[in-house]
């Protein structure tokens, strides 16, 4: 297994408007992550028109992000995210049975009297795109038998919603509820990861959701994986025994994330993390268009 | 002189005996409160507690018997002050009246003394508490309090950690809704710490109940209220004073007009002496924060919001939304704007958090709560549901978040359902514990109400204010508002029917006679709202103006029209009948496809008549109604008869429907009497300020348009050279009278060419129109440039046709004036996000 490599990522996202815009703030999620197992060697943003403002700013998670006030008429906005990273794997010797039941882990997150505060308990809250649904409790239990490992657990809920759910582009949208799309069994990677986080927190656990890339130029002979034309997301559970005490995993490609993604932010869900979003006024209707590469290359 | 000593026993044991008698009759017309309820009125004896019977003594016996009429005198002013409150539920249209009862609720100085301080306690608690969780997180940390109820409450907000507000005063307002248990001690029932509604109400009843019994005021040293007001703004003024050299400028944020509690911010606005604006009125540049003014972005350093915190700013809150500022966080996490209160606090609203207060009050302030919370059990936690649980009848299970939809529901009252019911509780309980609070259930007292002759007890609420002092206290404003139940006496809302009371808080100190109104004399000129109109209200006075005129020309119109169809003298007037049918369709009276009144004057006249009352159309009705939303949107700018007038024209319009030609034409006269009703309020009551002049400027671009519309289709169609025509002419410009006095019967196109168009002295002629709307012109910025593209206008031509044809390019003038002044100052296009 390959234990680090070093992965160059570029996002270009375009908008075309219809009429000119008269002023617009936007507020952008797309400079990496920088962890133990993540070293951002070179990060730039781009944007043109060049902004009135800019600011940058770590959120309350930690993540990079970027706050920007166009207010000269403009007809188009190119936002361009190039970054150099080199990732490690984390998961190297890592054993799933050896970590604890999962109905422990789920104990140690719920509030008593003299209980030790546990920070990813923060994580186990229904979030605005991550609502409490009994349907997901039913279908992670499937799963979480009581005294199994939690990382056992995890990985094989994360194998099943990639069988029972279809990669489809066409079933989703940014704002489709996740209920909508764990009833049509269709989604995208936002929804995988919606789905797969509302199981865990269904029964108690916490879970957040990760977005970022993953390699969209695989090695030769290698199948092309999904979710690599634009940005990615996965899911990072609250694993005690595991590296961090968290595990990745990316239940769009039935992966435990190792050196083939780069993270770039993270949150309870889309909402805190969306890469690009704005307010504009004028403008008409737009055109959008998202551009990703991300390879490997060499040191 | 002195009285000599039988004569003044006399008069004293008659003064006694009168008493007497008051509170014998009292006493017959109140009915008992109900059992296990707190008597605000009667001690345990039955006797009136003293300060009522002082109360009753000012009012007499003739005050009480005459108190039907005070109760209905309420209704009126409420009426009249148009004091409302809009329930989501009911029809947008149905705005009902906010419910006061006539009589006050008393509180002895005792009970103010411990409430002010306790609560004064918990104010400062509270604002303990968020500085704790947005900052260190202690409380947190060291399971003071549960992480669900901060980080999990959707009210808690990420993007506001870590941002301290200038003064360190999170919360400029708390109000605390208190109840008086069966033995008279008093509990905190909740509290409201996000955008407390009320205050505006508050001042409204007080202004109403005082006047009802001006001399039981006057003499029971009722404290006064004003200070309270000042404070809030001082505070904010203190903590905005590193902002700017000047004087720090507020404003007050309103959802709009569809809030349900609109008119209080409209009101309160007006009180304080702040703009009203909306969100789409500001705007964020470099991190501070602007108001879209008729001179441009003019900086805003505070605002008093009654806009919740999700829809706050679409950039990083709730996207789905337009109420809000895009930006706005980036200016309070700048430092540079103070907001009253701060976002993110309406996590304490829940009532989980309750139980938790007297703990974390030891830890944080090392002082015991001063006045009790009801016993609270969050059952998230679940040793404390299991303790709790086989006891359940003895408690009101309540939503732990509320502010939610998917986890709101009724409270429930578990004494009234039966065990079967508690168990499905229970049951629901067990499955999803976090989302369920139960509280003690307490009785509240009962206080005394005016109710159709009678004094009925109704269990009541108090709401009051805690208002921040800025030196890191809080005072509690003295008064409040007292909510009753009116129909179930366990239910305590507004919204399920209850009605309010004034709150007198008596007081053994003088009385701090603080009045608003001269200090308004000292708020800087553009506080007082002198010059600075925001661009929303400037465009809402500017379209108030043309749909007045609009209306006023369709009335006119429709009228003339029905005249010449009731006295059915079409076959004779063919060109007359063309021109009226074309003016009719061009103003929307009849559709293109109806016939005209050559065709058939009564199939027209019933088309017309059967349009006016039609929505959607463009016609009469839809012109009131744009009317009566402009009229809405600049509330604080308008004297208060506007919506009235509104309504009522309303109604008679619909007032129209199925009627004949004479009846209507009956309706339409009551319509412009109305319409002039309007105007006169304007130009009578209103400063002569940007905003009027905006008004102004709007009615005679309208006049223009119109006036000359109707001198072109007089002339060019001939009809004018009918003696019909000319006379109808004359009434279409209201000018018959002027003519009449100066020419008599003669009927001489250029003497009424002269009239309606050079005559100066006529306040209808082209010429004067012009005049006025140079005027108004002049005190907008760039007058000039919106004046330069008028035409020449040359009031001595000879030449009629030549005349004419300027007319018609004056027309055209006003309607590009009209776009040129929207374009230039109402930029409000609708701000619109994305996320990709």
């Amino acid at each position: 297994m390959t234990q680090s490599a070093n992965i160059e990522i570029e996002h270009v996202t375009r908008y075309q408007y219809q009429t000119d815009v008269e002023l617009a703030h936007h507020l952008a999620y797309l400079q990496p992550l920088e962890s133990d197992w993540q070293k951002v060697l070179d990060a730039k943003l781009l944007i043109t028109p060049e902004p009135d403002q800019q600011t940058e700013a770590l959120d309350t998670f930690g993540n990079r992000r970027t706050f920007f006030t166009l207010s000269t008429p403009h007809r188009s906005l190119v936002v361009s995210a190039f970054s150099k990273i080199r990732v490690k794997n984390r998961y190297v010797n890592f054993d799933p049975k050896a970590t604890p039941s999962w109905g422990l882990v789920a104990e140690s997150l719920a509030y008593a009297l003299d209980r030790p505060y546990v920070s990813a308990s923060e994580f186990v809250f229904p979030s605005p795109y991550v609502p409490r649904l009994p349907e997901l409790k039913e279908y992670a239990l499937e799963s979480f038998k009581p005294g199994r490992s939690i990382a056992e657990a995890s990985i094989e809920l994360s194998s099943r919603i990639h069988l029972d759910f279809v990669y489809s582009a066409d079933a989703t949208e940014v704002h489709t509820p996740m209920l909508e799309a764990f009833e049509k069994r269709a989604g995208v990677c936002q929804d995988f990861s919606h789905i797969f986080i509302g199981c865990l927190r269904a029964i108690g656990l916490a879970a957040q959701y990760i977005s970022g890339y993953i390699l969209n130029k695989p090695v030769p002979r290698q199948e092309k994986l999904r979710g690599a034309d634009a940005s990615h997301a996965w899911v990072s559970v609250y694993c005690p025994g595991a590296p961090g005490h968290w595990l990745e995993l990316d239940p769009t490609n039935d992966k435990i994330v190792g050196v083939e993604h780069v993270s770039v932010a993270v949150g309870r869900d889309f909402g805190d993390v969306s890469p690009l979003r704005g307010v504009i006024r004028g403008g008409g209707e737009h055109t959008l268009d998202i551009a990703v590469t991300s390879e490997h290359v060499r040191d | 002189m002195s009285l000599d000593s039988s004569s003044k026993k006399d008069a004293d044991s008659a003064v006694k005996t009168a008493h007497e008698d008051l509170l014998a009759l009292v006493r017959s017309l109140t009915a008992q409160t109900k059992a296990g309820h707190y008597d605000e009125l009667r001690d345990q004896k039955g006797e009136l507690r003293p300060f009522w019977k002082t109360f009753f003594r000012y009012l007499d016996t003739a005050g009480l018997e005459g108190l039907p009429a005070s109760s209905d005198t309420s209704a009126r002013l409420i009426q009249q002050n148009g004091v409302t409150y809009n329930v989501y539920a009911d029809n947008q249209d149905q705005v009902r009246p906010w419910s006061l009862n006539s009589l006050p609720l008393l509180i002895e100085p005792a009970d103010w003394r411990n409430i002010s301080a306790s609560l004064s306690q918990r104010a400062k608690l509270l604002n303990a508490i968020v500085g704790d969780v947005y900052g260190q997180q202690k409380l947190i940390r060291g399971g003071y309090l549960p992480s669900a109820l901060v980080l999990g409450h959707p009210g808690y907000l990420r993007p506001m950690q870590g941002v301290k507000p200038p003064g360190d005063i999170y919360l400029h307002v708390v109000a605390f809704d208190i109840a008086r248990g069966p033995n008279g001690r008093w509990w905190v029932i909740g509290q409201r710490t996000q955008s407390p509604s009320g205050l505006g109400y508050v001042l409204e009843n007080r202004l109403i109940v005082s006047r009802l019994f001006p001399e039981a005021y006057r003499e029971m040293r009722v404290q006064h209220i004003a200070s309270s007001y000042k404070r809030l703004l001082d505070s904010m003024k203190a903590a905005a004073a590193r902002m700017t050299q000047d004087t720090p400028r507020f404003a007050l944020l309103t959802p709009g007009p569809y809030s349900e509690t609109y008119f209080e911010h409209a009101y309160l606005a007006r009180y304080l002496g702040l703009p009203l604006v909306e969100g789409a009125d500001l705007t964020v540049r470099n991190d501070r924060l602007y108001l879209k003014t008729l001179h441009g972005l003019q900086a805003i350093h505070g605002l008093l919001r009654r806009l919740d915190d999700d829809f706050c700013d679409p950039l990083e809150l709730r996207s789905d939304s337009s109420l809000g500022v895009p930006g706005l966080l980036q200016a309070v996490r700048a430092g540079n704007v103070v907001m009253a209160n701060s976002l993110g606090t309406s996590f304490l609203e829940s009532p989980a958090v309750q139980g938790f207060l007297p703990a974390i009050s030891e830890y944080l302030l090392g002082e015991t709560l001063m006045m009790p919370s009801l016993n609270t059990w969050w059952c998230g936690e679940i040793a404390a549901w299991q303790d709790i649980s086989p006891d359940l009848e003895t408690q009101v299970i309540k939503p732990t978040y509320a502010t939610s939809s998917r986890t709101n529901f009724q409270p429930a009252i578990a004494s009234v359902l039966s065990e079967s019911q508690r168990q499905k509780w229970r049951e629901r309980i067990d499955e999803q514990p976090d989302l369920f609070t139960t509280q003690s259930y307490l009785p509240f007292s009962q206080a005394p109400t005016w109710e159709a002759g009678r004094i009925t007890p109704r269990t009541a609420m108090l709401r009051v204010y805690a208002i921040a002092s800025g030196n890191g206290e809080w005072q509690v404003l003295p008064g409040g508002m007292t909510r009753i139940a009116t129909l179930d006496p366990h239910i305590v809302s507004i919204q399920s029917g209850g009605s309010t009371l004034d709150t007198w808080v008596m007081t053994d100190q003088p009385v701090d006679t603080y009045s608003m109104l001269p200090s308004r004399e000292k708020i800087p000129r553009w506080l007082a709202s002198e010059q600075l109109v925001s661009s929303r209200s400037a465009e809402n006075l500017f379209w108030l103006g043309r749909y007045t005129e609009r209306s006023e020309s369709m009335v006119r119109l429709a009228k003339e029209a029905l005249v010449l169809v009731s006295t059915n003298l079409q076959d004779s007037l063919p060109v007359l009948n063309d021109v009226m049918s074309a003016l009719c369709e061009s103003h929307k009276l009849v559709s293109s496809d109806a016939p005209s009144l050559t065709d058939s004057a009564a199939m027209f006249g019933r088309t017309l008549i059967s349009r006016l009352a039609k929505q959607d159309e463009g016609g009469l009705l839809d012109h009131i109604d744009a009317l009566e939303h402009a009229l809405k949107a600049v509330r604080d700018r308008l004297p208060a008869e506007h919506a009235e007038i509104a309504q009522t024209m309303r109604q008679m319009v619909l007032r129209t429907r199925a009627r004949s030609a004479i009846e209507t034409i009956e309706v339409l006269d009551a319509l412009s009497i109305q319409l002039v009703a309007l105007v006169g309020f304007q130009s009578d009551r209103m400063t002569r300020d940007l905003g009027w002049h905006m008004l102004t400027a709007g009615r005679l671009i309208e006049r223009l348009i119109s006036m000359s519309e109707v001198i072109c289709a007089f002339f060019s169609s001939a009809a004018v050279y009918t003696p019909r025509g000319f006379e109808t002419l004359l009434v279409l410009f209201d000018s018959s009278i002027t003519y009449r006095t100066r020419y008599q019967r003669q009927q001489d196109v250029h003497a009424l060419l002269d009239l309606l168009v050079t005559d100066v002295t006529n306040p209808r002629s082209i010429h004067c129109i012009l005049r006025g709307l140079t005027d108004e012109i002049k005190h907008l910025p760039d007058s000039e440039i919106l004046m330069s593209s008028m035409p020449e206008f040359n009031p001595c031509e000879e030449v009629i046709l030549t005349q004419v044809e300027t007319i018609k390019g004056l027309g055209l003038f006003g309607a590009g004036l009209s776009d040129e002044i929207s374009r230039r100052f109402f930029t409000l296009a609708v701000e619109r996000h994305f996320a990709s």
